[in-house]
């Protein structure tokens, strides 16, 4: 039961609901697919005066553009995005990214949109505040953190749990931005602030409008790992992303995205790993050298009962596979 | 003060009953809802069909699960409001002229139903893939039925009366 009463109004198209934001103010909030805003509504952590309805308008198909990128409508369900043909083709870490999300039903109503601008969770955060942990947090207007007593109220160390971000940022994604000024174009890795308190970067009366993937270069291979206690129905403890670039000569590495989500307030890339691989040759050795090195500059966030060693070790080991897979993708050219 | 211009929604109707129109199990009504309402709240409460279930109201146990527009969706997680117009099929729907369906007969003959609070959640999703796969595998049942927690069957009862109902070789256990 949701308890607070709000009124809703149905957007006919994106430039409407951008509009409408815009006029009515703070007290205005989108609606996508709902799967993560209604569980913020029960648990009162947002109270809207208006919500701003998406579900009347028909997203675009996903299609390939003029030079050769997917463009993806943000209202795309995550049903349809993992089963699109030419993302299944070209763009197979995504669709796997979203066939990883929630459950089947979760999947057929949560948008593509929805999953990049979820909140951020903590095990004091998403839930109804009034039995278990009666005092607000700084994230709530309060002043205590339940889970690190000594954080001050400028940090908020909840983690950001999209699984679909960190493949899009190894994709090396653009985002499409709508808002009063017209529209921006963003890097995936740019939506996101790295503050717990305030995730996202978009203005008030901003709304992702579109997600632009260029497609993956030759000799290029991927790797993505979820990683979770039971394998269904159950957010990440890390997820992990990667895209490799051969050189010429098939064996060592020419370009490398690598992101991680879960474990931090925003999906991180890192950037260090992608340099030690970058020039060398990806050799079981190699990867083995790097996955740790990789996991220790993440400096994981304990989480959902995670420790931060827990969380370490589960990294270097799939981040290594992943890369793995990856290198192999990129030499046998099977995606 | 909002101006009254084209962009400008009419009022913002804070909690006030607006009149939808639901297909239920082929059935047009209409109901009044105020926005906080939830499509399993109104099922239940306004149209009195209570064998869909209200059980974590969170998204995580897929007891609430209906088809809407033929497509399993969790009705805590669906503001009715926004269902204008539609049709939902809810567990009452699958039974024709008091005749149970396939996937009903199935559950029951496999003994794929203990205190049932999960059932009418597993016969949408099951119904659900059984429209779009007629032959699943078992791992694609798995998958098809991540979001439908059982908490006393242990769940291979429910993957066999799948396999039954689609005509892949399960034995009926009970006729
Ligand atoms: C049981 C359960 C399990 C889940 N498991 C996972 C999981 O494994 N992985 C995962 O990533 N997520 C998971 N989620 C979270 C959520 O379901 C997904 O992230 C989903 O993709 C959110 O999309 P939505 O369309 O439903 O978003 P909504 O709930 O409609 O919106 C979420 C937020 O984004 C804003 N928003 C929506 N669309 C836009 C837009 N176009 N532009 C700007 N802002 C927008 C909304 O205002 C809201 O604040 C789970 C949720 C539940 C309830
Ligand atoms: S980490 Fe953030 S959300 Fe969690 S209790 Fe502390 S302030 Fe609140
Ligand atoms: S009651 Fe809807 S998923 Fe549990
Ligand atoms: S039969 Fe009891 S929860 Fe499934």
């Amino acid at each position: 039961m949701i308890l607070l009463d709000f009124g809703y109004e149905r957007a006919a198209t994106l430039q409407q609901a951008a509009a409408w934001l815009a006029r009515l103010g703070d007290g205005a909030h989108v609606l996508a697919g709902g799967t993560d805003l209604l569980p913020s509504l029960r648990a009162e952590l947002v109270s809207p005066g208006v919500l701003v309805g998406l579900s009347g308008i028909e997203p675009e198909p996903p299609r390939l553009t003029a030079d050769g990128s997917i463009r993806i409508d943000a209202l795309t369900r995550l049903s349809s995005l993992a089963h699109a043909g030419l993302v299944r083709e070209k763009l197979p870490m995504l669709a796997d990214s979203a066939l990883a999300v929630g459950s089947n039903q979760i999947r057929e109503m949560a948008t593509l949109g929805g999953n990049l601008c979820q909140e951020t969770r903590c095990l004091y955060l998403n839930q109804r505040h009034d039995y278990q942990f009666a005092a607000p947090c700084f994230k709530r207007g309060g002043d205590c953190c339940h889970p690190f007593p000594r954080n001050d109220r400028q940090t908020c160390w909840s983690v950001h749990m999209s699984d679909i971000a960190p493949a899009l940022i190894a994709l090396g994604a653009e985002l499409e931005i709508l808002g009063g000024a017209g529209m921006r174009r963003i890097g995936a890795a740019e939506l996101y602030t790295g503050s717990g308190l305030q995730p996202l970067s978009l203005g008030r009366a901003e709304l992702v409008r579109a997600v632009i993937v260029p497609p993956p270069p030759p000799r290029s291979g991927w790797g993505f790992h979820k990683s979770t206690v039971r394998g269904g129905l159950e957010f990440g403890m890390a997820v992990i992303a990667v895209s490799l670039q051969l050189a010429e000569d098939g064996a060592s590495c020419c370009g490398a995205r690598i992101a991680v989500g879960a474990v931090r307030e925003r999906p991180l890339r890192l950037e260090s790993a992608e340099r030690a691989l970058v020039g060398a040759r990806l050799d079981d050795e190699r990867l083995a050298r790097v996955a740790p090195d990789a996991a220790k500059a993440l400096n994981p966030l304990p989480h959902h009962g995670f420790t931060r060693r827990h969380l370490l070790d589960n990294v270097a080991v799939y981040l290594r596979r992943a890369l793995a897979q990856a290198a192999e993708r990129a030499r046998t050219g099977r995606a | 003060m909002l101006e009254a211009n084209e962009s400008t929604p009419v009022t913002a109707k804070r909690s006030q009953s607006q009149l939808i129109s639901l297909c239920v199990n082929g059935e047009w009504r209409e109901v009044a809802v105020k926005p906080r309402l939830t499509l399993v709240e109104v099922i239940r409460d306004s149209i009195g069909l209570t064998g869909t279930k209200a059980s974590c109201e969170s998204g995580a146990c897929g007891a609430c699960t209906v088809l809407l527009e033929d497509r399993p969706i969790l009705a805590c997680l669906t503001l009715a409001i926004e269902c204008d117009g539609k049709r939902v099929q809810t567990v009452e729907g699958l039974a024709e002229g008091g005749k149970l369906s396939a996937i009903q007969d199935a559950f029951l003959d496999q003994g794929a139903v203990q205190c049932g609070f999960c059932t009418p959640g597993m016969l949408m999703s099951a119904t659900a893939l059984l429209r779009d796969c007629p032959k699943p595998s078992r791992e694609e049942i798995n998958k098809a039925l991540e979001g439908n927690l059982c908490r006393c069957t242990g769940y291979n009862a429910i993957v066999d009366a799948v396999l039954q109902a689609s005509g892949q070789g399960v034995e009926p256990v009970m006729k």
